[in-house]
């Protein structure tokens, strides 16, 4: 048959290279993959103002805890104060056996689910952070623990997982 | 020379608060609202594990009625139905009695008691001597040069009811300011009037069999202390009660 019409550009043409355009562009800093996760710095918090401060709420129920976290940040929001974080810890499942010892020995299961969400927060005046609190436990609905404490390492840690292999290789080298 | 000493005598007052104990009860709309939802989410929900297990063994149960085909199912045969375990849940649900939420003290109106209203805030009222008048207030103590007004609100309190109270002193500043001058009989160049500064406690405990409580006291709730205090100090006091 006939040939098609072809639109090479051979490289001897003036029209050589005639589409390009990704040297135009913008450079692109290529993506790494898997960035170590690195400790943001924790402020101590001077003599007015404390540092970073988290707010854990704990409860079997899980509607109830989340709406109540989105309520705490959604109040510090308004009263302009920094909201680091708000993040959410894994859930703990406990099994509830019941030893019935009348007769025969029956086990009842029951299965409880622990969700804890957690809220970090910076640069909370102290002449205001009582009123904080007192909105937040008069608000607090039943069946939520609430906590609040300073921010530490080990509260950062507890959110990494442990990798058995890294360390074992870790040990061998050293 | 020495410092001007200032005409105002300053007071340390500690406003005890007992936390609620259960949540207030929900307003007409509300209660609406929650009862849709409710419905909402049954009608949009998926079955569970148990109830999947419920609707299976029901079907097996007409299929055994109708026709015999019990050598079939009986490798599966299940020990405990589902729903012999839903009748057990029911009769141990039926065995929980909840605590009663209006409790004896409010029946009898009994303020004296910190059973009384769970559902909202309690406050500590004191009869004091001012002058010479016996007033209903919140406890309060004069400020000795030298002390921080926190510690001052905090003798106050454990004047009145015993070093072994578990309060939580919110932080050091002040919640609220009252101030009035004596009345011209005993204003003095150096006494014009008072200061009182009010600070604020959660209460901890509930259990106040320790306290020896010296003079009259009474809990009571944000309203009814218009009942009790004067109106000037009831607009201050009023200013840094929430609720």
């Amino acid at each position: 048959g006939a040939l098609l019409g072809c639109h090479r550009s051979y490289r001897s043409r003036p029209t050589h290279g005639i589409g390009r355009f990704k040297y135009l562009l913008p450079k692109e800093v290529p993506k790494k993959r898997k960035e170590k996760v690195q400790m943001k710095e924790i402020s101590a918090g001077t003599e007015y103002q404390y540092g970073d401060l988290n707010i854990q709420m704990t409860s079997y129920d899980l509607c109830l805890v989340e709406h109540f976290a989105q309520y705490v940040h959604r109040l510090c929001n308004r009263l302009s104060i920094r909201v680091n974080d708000s993040y959410a810890m894994p859930t703990k499942t406990n099994e509830v056996l019941f030893l019935e010892e009348r007769g025969s020995k029956m086990q009842l299961d029951a299965v409880l689910t622990t969700h804890q969400r957690v809220i970090q927060i910076r640069g909370l005046s102290s002449t205001f952070a009582p009123i904080l609190l007192e909105i937040i436990q008069s608000n607090q609905p039943e069946g939520v623990h609430l906590l609040m404490k300073q921010h530490t390492e080990a509260d950062f840690k507890s959110r990494l997982k442990a990798r058995p292999e890294l360390e074992e290789l870790l040990a061998e080298m050293s | 020379s020495a410092a001007a000493r200032r005409p105002w005598r300053l007071f340390g007052a500690m406003c005890l608060m007992r936390l609620p104990r259960i949540t207030q009860p929900l307003e007409k709309e509300e209660e609406e609202v929650a009862a849709l939802m409710e419905q909402i989410e049954l009608e949009k929900s998926l079955y569970s594990d148990h109830e999947m297990r419920k609707l299976e063994e029901e079907e097996q149960l007409k299929r055994k009625m109708e026709s015999l085909y019990d050598e079939d199912e009986a490798r599966g045969k299940t020990v405990i139905m589902a729903q012999d375990l839903e009748e057990k849940w029911e009769q141990k649900f039926l065995r929980f009695k909840a605590a009663p939420r209006i409790t004896d003290a409010d029946k009898s109106n009994d303020r004296t008691s910190l059973n009384r209203k769970l559902d909202s805030n309690l406050m500590l009222l004191v009869k004091q001597k001012i002058g010479n008048q016996e007033l209903w207030l919140l406890p309060q103590v004069e400020w000795q040069p030298g002390e921080t007004l926190r510690s001052t609100a905090e003798r106050a309190m454990a004047i009145f009811l015993g070093d072994h109270i578990q309060a939580k002193v919110l932080g050091n500043a002040p919640y609220g300011i009252y101030k009035y001058k004596f009345p011209r009989a005993i204003r003095t160049e150096n006494n014009v009037g008072a200061k009182v500064f009010f600070f604020k406690a959660f209460l901890q405990s509930s259990d106040l069999s320790q306290a020896d409580l010296k003079a009259d006291y009474l809990w009571v709730t944000k309203k009814e202390l218009g009942d009790y205090l004067k109106s000037e100090y009831l607009k201050k006091v009023n200013r840094f009660l929430l609720d």
